[in-house]
Formats: C-alpha cells, structure tokens, sequence
C-alpha cells in the first residue's frame, strides 16, 4: 500500500479508493453514491444488480483492513431520493448493524442536499459546512481553505496517461498544495479528467492497486 | 394519383380531406423542397387538399395547428412520425391515410432509420391493410431485397425510371505531378486547380468527405480569391439551419458561384443552375459517387459532369477503379439491419405510450417488419421484461415501471417524466455531446462536439462555420466566441464520416494495380501515380493479384509490420484486431495499430519473426468468428458500439441545453453503462447486440471472412524495407489509432507519463473544468 505525506501527516492511499489517516484511525471515502443504479431505474433505466453490494462490500473491505474508528464521507452519500430504496436501504443497514461501534460523519455534498441524509438509525454526525481534523479540513468541494489542508471529493478526478503507443484514463488520487482529491468510490461513477500542476501528487488506481504516475 | 382519384370518387370535392398521404424524407432539408413541390402541384390541379410539413424544425404553434385538423398531405421524417405514435391519438390521426410515398429509401434502407420506418409502416398497415406504399430509390445493388423491406413482404413492384442521362467520371490531374503526396486527406496542395476550375464553371459544389475538411476548404479557397467573399458558401450538417438555408437557396437561385459541402448536400434537393460537381478525395464508393455526379446538370438533355480531387498519389487509382466500375455499370448495395433489439425497446416504448398495446397483438405487428420476421420468442420476451420489469423478470424492481399494464392488460407509460424523456429522445441518430456555437451578441452559428471545445482554453482560435472564431467562455453548454484575424486556428475534428472503401471499389483497385503491373493500365489517372508505383515496386513490392504483400520495417518508434490486403477500411479494422489478438497470445505484447482502405500496421516495441507464425495459421479461417469476438473487446470496440444502442434504447439520455437540472442525476456516459452491464449483466442482450453490430456494421465480418480466406489461399510476400514505402508511409503517420495489449496494466502504467501543467500561483481550479463535470 501506497502512503503520501499531507501537512506532517501519512496518508494512506487504498485500492478500494479510500484513504486512511492511521495517526487518526480515520477512513475518507467520497462521493459514495449509494443507491445510484436504483434511481436510474425509477427513471426508466433497467441496470443491473451488484452495484450497491459492490459498493458496501469495498466499504466493509476498507474498514476491515485498517481497523478505522471513524469513516467521513466526503459528500455525495446516496445519489438521489428516488435511489433510496428498501433494497439499497436494507443493504447498508446489514453493514451499519454488524458494525455499529464506527463512528460515521457525512460532510454533505450536492447530492445530499435534495437525496437527504442517511436515516437517524444509522447514527451519522451530518455536517454543512465540513469539518477541521487536526491539520486537514474535510470537505466535499475541492475550495482551498484557510482552516487546514481540504481533503475533498466531488470532481470524480483521473488522469490521462500517456505512453509511446499506450493512452488511457485513470481514477486518481490528487494531491495539489493545498487540496486533495479522493476519487469517487461509487462502483456506478464515472469521472473527469484533471490535469495536475507540476508538484502535485497523483497516484492512479488500477487493477487493484495504487500506483505512483511520473510526470514530465 | 391513386389518393387523389379515391377522393374525388368520394364526391366531397369542396373540402380538404385530414390526412390521406404521407411523405417521408430522410433529411429535413428536403423536406422544405418537396413540400414546395406538392404546394404547387395541388394548387396546379386546383383542388382544396393542404399540405403540411412535421419535421424536427417544424415550430410548436404549427404543430399544434396540425394537431387540430391534420394537412391532406404532409412531408415529415422516420423520427416525426414515430413522435405522432407516441401520441393517444395517433390511430385516430393516421388511420385514414390511403398512401405512404418514402423518398430515398436507399438512404434509410441500410440503418436503423431504415427498420424504424419499417416499425411504424407495420403499423400504419395494421391500421388500414389495403395501405399503398411507394418507395423511391437510387440505383442499388439489391433492389429486391429493397422493395421486399420496405412492402414487408407484400406484393409489389419495381418501376425504373428511363433515364439517358449522361454522366462523366473525370479526375483534376495537376500538370505537374512528380511529387505526389503518399499520404493526407486534406488535398489541400491542389487548391490552386481546384480555384481554376471554379474560375472556370458559373456554379460549382465542392464535395469533402468530412465536415472539417469542408471548413478548410472554404478557408482555403477564400484566402486564394478574397473577392469571391460573399458569393462562396460552405455547407454540413453542424451549421445553423438558418446558414444552411441560405446556402440552398444561393445554389438554387444561382446566386453562388460554389459550394463546399459535405454530404448534406447529397441527397435530393433540386439545384438546377449547378454545372459542376468536383470531389474532394476519394468518394469510397460508386453509388456515393454517382449520386453527387447527379447533383450537376439535372435539367433535361444536360450532362452530369463530377470531377475527382485525390488528396494523395493512391486515391488517383481509386478514381480510375470508381469510373471503371461505374462505366461497367456496377453499384454497391446497402444492407438492411437485422431486428435490432435496441430498437425494438424504443419502439415498444413510443407505442406503450401512444395507445399503448397488446402482447400478442404487438409481437404479430412487429413480425410483420421484416427486420423482426426472424425474432425469437427469447428476444421478444427478453424486449418485453426490458421495457415492463427492468430486465430479467426474476429480478424485479418495484421502483422500475417505465411500461407497465394497465387494467385491460395492455402495456402503458404512466409516468409523465419517463414519457418526457421517451419524445425526447426518439430516434437513432447518434451524435457526440455538442455544444452551440454563438457570438456574444447571442447570434448562432451551429454546434460543435463538446470534446473539441473542451481541448480549447478561452482565447484559443479555432475554424468554425466558415470563420476564424476565438473561444470567449463556456456557459450553459454553449461556446461563446467572437470573429478572430485569419492566422493559425484549430479545427473541430467531428465523428463519423469516414466511410472505407467498398468492396466494389477495393475489387476494383485491385484490378487497377493488376493491370498496372502487367504494363496494361492506360487510365491518365495510372499515368499520374506511374512513378510512386514503381518506387514502391522498387523499394518492396505492388502486389499481384494472388499475392499478399507483408513489409516489416524499424524506426525509432519501434517494429512496424504492414499487411496489405487492399480490402477496405473496415475489414482492415478487424483483421489488424484479429492478428494482433493472434500474435499476442504467443507473448505479452502492446499493439498501436492503424488502417486505412489498402492495409494496416501493427506497431510494437519488440520485432515478431513472422515466418514461422504465417505457417502456424496466423491467417487461418479456423475460429474465425470466436477470435474477432474477442479480440475486438480486448481493443474495446464493442464499447464504442454500445454508445449508439445505449442510446436508442434509452439507458443513456442526452441532455438539452437548459434543461432542468432534474435530469442530471439519470445522465451517464454510455462508456460507464457498458462497463455496469458487462461486469454485472454480462449476458445482456443489448452487449450481445452491440457485439453483432461491430462484427456486421463495422468489421463487415462477412467481408473479413472473404478477405482472409483470400490472404490464406495467396502468396505472401515479406519484405524487409529499410524504410517506410509509398504504401506503408500513409500508415506510419496516421494519427487514428488503435490499442491491443495484453500486457499487465500496472506494467503499462509504469512506462506513461502524466503531462503536468506548469505550477501556478493559482489553486487547483486551474485544473478542473466545472462545465464538464460528472
């Protein structure tokens, strides 16, 4: 596993596509959009099933493997009222019930302005304004911020690497100077490409594992 | 006639009847045409029949006017009509119809315009069985099979036209041509002929084959005779109506002295006072050809006059095979999509909206198109759980309902939004996200990919609707830009357009260069390209027929490996992913690979001895059909199909600009829908579909399968050529690029590179476009 030193602190990057901040025993994950694939479906758009579990099964991956207290979602927790369904619902639920002891914070985001905040039983700290943790302020919008170091979400961020005879789109983890980027975590989001300035930090994720890109 | 007579029989000769004929066109700007046509024609009888037109561009407050009491007669498009399906009232508004004219009918017969047509005749004859249908055509290699689609098996007949008239086949031959270019497409080192042949007609249309090859010209030409400003225009499918209308009107009245067009201008619209047509590169296939010769002397008793303009030394021979196969009076046929099932959803969708339908009922209906004759009950009820349950009806979601039953068991959409959504997006026409293009006065001028403009940053010069316009800001989906000196501006690369060489064609390339070698060849066009074929005979090898010519070649770019079967750029396509996926299975291996209408080339960082792959069946026909298959999903085509069926089946929607932003949570990339399907849903039928159309529509794989069963019987000649020959150089620069790899990706990723942008004082918004965001 990859780790990126942030503000005096080491961050470590994870293939599930969250970080963990081991002093703090904290796991950042963003733009969760739960229930994503079953709003499409209340619009008339027949996908798949395996989403939602994917998405939970990566969560509970995470916090396994770090042992984290405390997971903040960086916004954009479901993706949409017409996404919260029994099904979606019940699927989280399962995993908040055999893990109750984590605390969760959610910094909302866009989407959970009209999707709504998660339900009082699931005991979620919901915040506006985003949230100082030591050195790190975590937000949902990438702003720079005088409070700390923004740990943020909301731009679903990837790179686009170039070879001799090789080209291609990855999610990444962006590290600028006075913001970081995690990339969406969702197993439906797409993404949109960045282009870092020389100095930052990026860090693809591929194939199961997080990699460090050059520059040039 | 037949409407007409029925009419008068009916005694009621002092009213206009509601709707008794029905025109369909396939392009709205011919529309306009033919409905001044059948104006005229009905006050030339003196009868009180109206004519109306419902095309895409037909305002609100005039379709509402139809909606009251429907024309006699209307002009309107596949897509307008599946729109009136879509309505309650459609039976009651098009059950009196007597006659069904479709104009064009080539042009619709070889995609899925061509099977909604069929969708909604199935229909309409339901509604009246002694329906009239008449279908008008160019001449095309199947004809039957033409008539048979578009009469869904019904009786009918085929009625030629007599026609003496003329056409001649001519190639602009530059008088100094010792150095030819070997490659390019933009031809643009022939501009100072191409102006003296236009100095030389009243009325000239330029063809290109694509849109920004058109806005160059128009450049380019203006910049050699700045007075002919003015009395110049240029014409695609990208500019403002209201520009394009200019245009055909300037042509029509004789006022413009050229035209640069791409094939919007192909087809119909009537542009008498047109003398010349020249041809920018080459027209890929003769009936594309023929009927832009046909867009010159089209008054009675003149000649069609097209002249060739090859952008390179190759598409010379291709001018002389397409006049030596028209002159042999040989044309391409188009071939009708079978049941297309992304379509069939959309169309079950329109009529479950409309009066909304019967299981059986409707399964008989859409059996009665012949596109659907051969639909298995798999695939209809597959179709059925798509539209009602969501997919596999095991699985069911209470939140799905876009079709459900009503309480007479007939399948409706009762959600308003859904149904929104559905008009909306009818249709199979598949364009890139685009952007409007306006001045800051609010003036349009048309509509570029969002992909181009997303590569500019505000201040970039870029070449648009015939001027040089700079990028102001990006607001609402719209590129507000403002008139910028002439001087060095990108130009927006749109999709599509780009159509191989028919097999016609290529047959007969082929024979050209044959005749080349055995010293027969007395075409000007040979004559012209004698000196690069004989360097290439030199350096390698112009191969004969029989022969398969294989050269291999190292730069610093890495092993090059061309194959030359001159089959077309499709076949191309698939048989460079074919051998690549072959040659990969012997090690890990990355492959850069690019195609054009006479090979393709394999390009690695490590050298393959060919020989002894050749002789373990590296063109072998065995497996055939599974090795495309998968080799086209390891380079990530049938991705690329799935955005077209992804779209007429309604699992991605294309946003309006202003639309409220409610949609925007049900907005995805089709790229990312695939991606969920194939790790979730890998035996959707939809994937399979997009697999077929790849194989069928893109690969051509029955064209393929002949093309190597060919290169398996020939002989194959390897050269190893200390440098890039007039055949492999076109290749070697070729910017379109594809990618196979079997190559670990953390592997892969190791040996790219991020291009960073300079550091600024600025944060990292610099590096984020909000306008584009997920």
């Amino acid at each position: 596993m990859i780790e990126h030193t942030v503000a005096g602190e080491r961050l470590l990057m994870l293939p599930e596509k969250a970080l963990f901040w081991r002093d703090a025993m904290t796991l950042f994950v963003a733009d969760f959009h739960l229930g994503k694939a079953a709003a499409f479906r209340a619009a008339g758009i027949p996908l798949p099933p395996g989403t939602t579990t994917d998405n939970v099964e990566r969560l509970a991956a995470a916090v396994e493997k770090t042992s984290a207290e405390r997971v903040v979602f960086l916004g954009d927790f479901f993706h949409a009222k017409a996404g919260r369904t029994e099904k979606t619902v019940a699927r989280f639920a399962k995993w908040r019930d055999e893990n109750w002891e984590i605390g969760l914070v959610l910094v909302r985001g866009n989407h959970d302005d009209h999707a709504g905040d998660p339900p009082p039983e699931w005991r979620f700290t919901c915040l506006d304004e985003g949230i100082k943790l030591g050195p790190f302020f975590a937000a949902h919008v990438p702003h720079k911020r005088a409070g700390g170091y923004v740990l943020a979400g909301h731009i679903h961020p990837a790179v686009s690497l170039k070879g001799k005879d090789d080209a291609m789109n990855l999610p990444c983890f962006w590290f600028g100077r006075d913001v970081g980027v995690l990339p969406a975590f969702g197993a439906f989001t797409g993404s949109a490409v960045v282009r870092p300035q020389k100095g930052d930090g990026v860090f693809v994720v591929a194939d199961g594992s997080v990699m460090p890109v050059t520059g040039k | 006639m037949g409407p007409l007579q029925e009419w008068i029989d009916e005694g009621a000769a002092d009213a206009a009847p509601a709707l008794r004929v029905l025109w369909i066109t396939p392009m709205r700007a011919l529309a306009g045409d033919t409905h001044y046509s059948m104006t005229r024609a009905v006050q030339g009888l003196g009868i009180p029949w109206t004519v109306g037109i419902r095309t895409g561009d037909t305002p609100t407050a005039e379709r509402a006017r139809q909606d009251r009491r429907m024309p006699s007669a209307l002009v309107t498009t596949p897509e307008s009509i599946s729109l009136m399906l879509s309505k309650a009232d459609a039976r009651e508004k098009l059950s009196g119809l007597h006659a069904v004219i479709v104009d064009e009918w080539h042009e619709l017969l070889g995609n899925k315009r061509g099977v909604q047509t069929e969708l909604a005749l199935a229909r309409l004859r339901k509604w009246n069985p002694r329906l009239r249908t008449w279908g008008l055509s160019a001449t095309l290699g199947n004809i039957d099979e033409a008539l048979d689609r578009l009469l869904g098996g019904g009786p009918g007949r085929v009625v030629k036209g007599v026609s003496d008239k003329r056409v001649v086949i001519e190639t602009l031959i530059p008088p100094e041509y010792e150095r030819l270019p070997w490659a390019g497409y933009l031809g643009l080192h022939m501009l100072e002929h191409v102006v003296a042949a236009l100095d030389g007609s009243p009325s000239t249309l330029v063809f290109t084959n694509v849109r920004s090859q058109a806005e160059l010209w128009y450049q380019a030409i203006l910049e050699a005779r700045p007075e002919w400003a003015g009395i110049i225009g240029l014409h695609h499918g990208s500019l403002d109506a209201d520009v394009r209308r200019w245009v055909e009107k300037g042509l029509k009245d004789g006022s413009l002295k050229a035209v640069v067009a791409t094939s919007s201008l192909d087809l119909g619209v009537d542009f008498s006072p047109v003398e010349r047509v020249l041809q920018i590169g080459s027209p890929k296939g003769v009936a594309r050809l023929l009927q832009r010769a046909g867009r010159s002397g089209h008054a009675p008793g003149q000649v069609s006059r097209v002249t060739c303009v090859p952008s390179h030394a190759m598409e010379f021979v291709e001018a002389a095979a397409a006049r030596r196969a028209a002159m042999a009076g040989k044309i391409e046929s188009r071939h009708p999509v079978e049941h297309p099932l992304d379509l069939l959803t959309q169309h079950l969708v329109t009529i479950a909206l409309g009066e909304g339908f019967d299981e059986a009922e409707m399964k008989t209906e859409v059996k009665s198109a012949r596109a659907y004759r051969d639909l298995t009950d798999a695939q209809w009820d597959w179709a059925l759980d798509f539209i009602s349950r969501g997919g596999d009806s095991l699985k069911a979601y209470p939140e799905y309902h876009k079709a459900q039953r009503d309480e007479d068991v007939r399948y409706r959409v009762l959600d308003g939004a859904i149904a929104r959504r559905h008009r909306m997006a009818i249709g199979t026409i598949v364009s890139d996200a685009s952007m409007d293009v306006r001045y800051l006065s609010g003036k349009r001028l048309g509509n570029v990919e969002e992909s181009f403009i997303a590569h500019l940053s505000p201040g970039d010069n870029f070449v648009f609707a015939g001027h040089v316009l700079s990028l102001i800001r990006i607001e609402n989906m719209t590129a507000y830009v403002r008139a910028a000196k002439p001087g060095s501006a990108a130009v927006p690369r749109w999709g599509g357009g780009r159509s191989p060489l028919s097999n016609l064609l290529a047959e007969s390339v082929r024979e050209s260069l044959q005749e080349w070698l055995e010293g027969r060849a007395r075409e000007p066009e040979l004559a012209v390209v004698d000196r690069m074929l004989k360097l290439q005979h030199k350096w390698s090898r112009v191969p004969r027929a029989g022969e398969v010519l294989v050269e291999q070649a190292e730069t610093r770019e890495g092993h090059h490996i061309f194959i030359f079967p001159f089959e077309g750029r499709h076949v191309h396509v698939g048989l460079s992913a074919l051998l690549a996926h072959r040659l990969a299975r012997t090690r890990p291996v990355t492959f850069s690979m690019a195609f054009n209408d006479y090979g393709f080339e394999l390009l690695s960082r490590e050298r393959f001895d060919l020989l002894p792959l050749l002789k373990s069946g590296l063109f072998s026909t065995e497996n055939l059909f599974a090795d495309v298959l998968e080799s086209l999903n390891a380079a990530e085509l049938s991705k690329r199909q799935f955005r077209e069926i992804a779209r007429v089946a309604g699992l991605v929607f294309q946003g309006f600009p202003g639309q409220p932003k409610t949609n925007r949570q049900v907005q995805a990339t089709s790229g990312l829908i695939y991606e969920v399907f194939a790790r979730w849903d890998a035996g959707n039928p939809l994937l399979g579909q997009a697999e077929r159309e790849v194989m069928e529509r893109e690969l051509e794989f029955s064209r393929l399968a002949t093309g190597l069963a060919r290169m398996n019987r020939s002989a194959i000649v390897i050269r190893q050529v200390p440098k890039p020959t007039p055949f492999g150089f076109p290749l070697m620069v070729s910017r379109f690029r594809e990618k196979l790899t079997t190559e670990k990706l953390a592997e892969r990723v190791r040996r790219m590179q991020v291009e960073f942008d300079e550091a600024s004082s600025d944060t990292m918004q610099a590096g984020i476009q909000m306008d584009l965001l997920p």
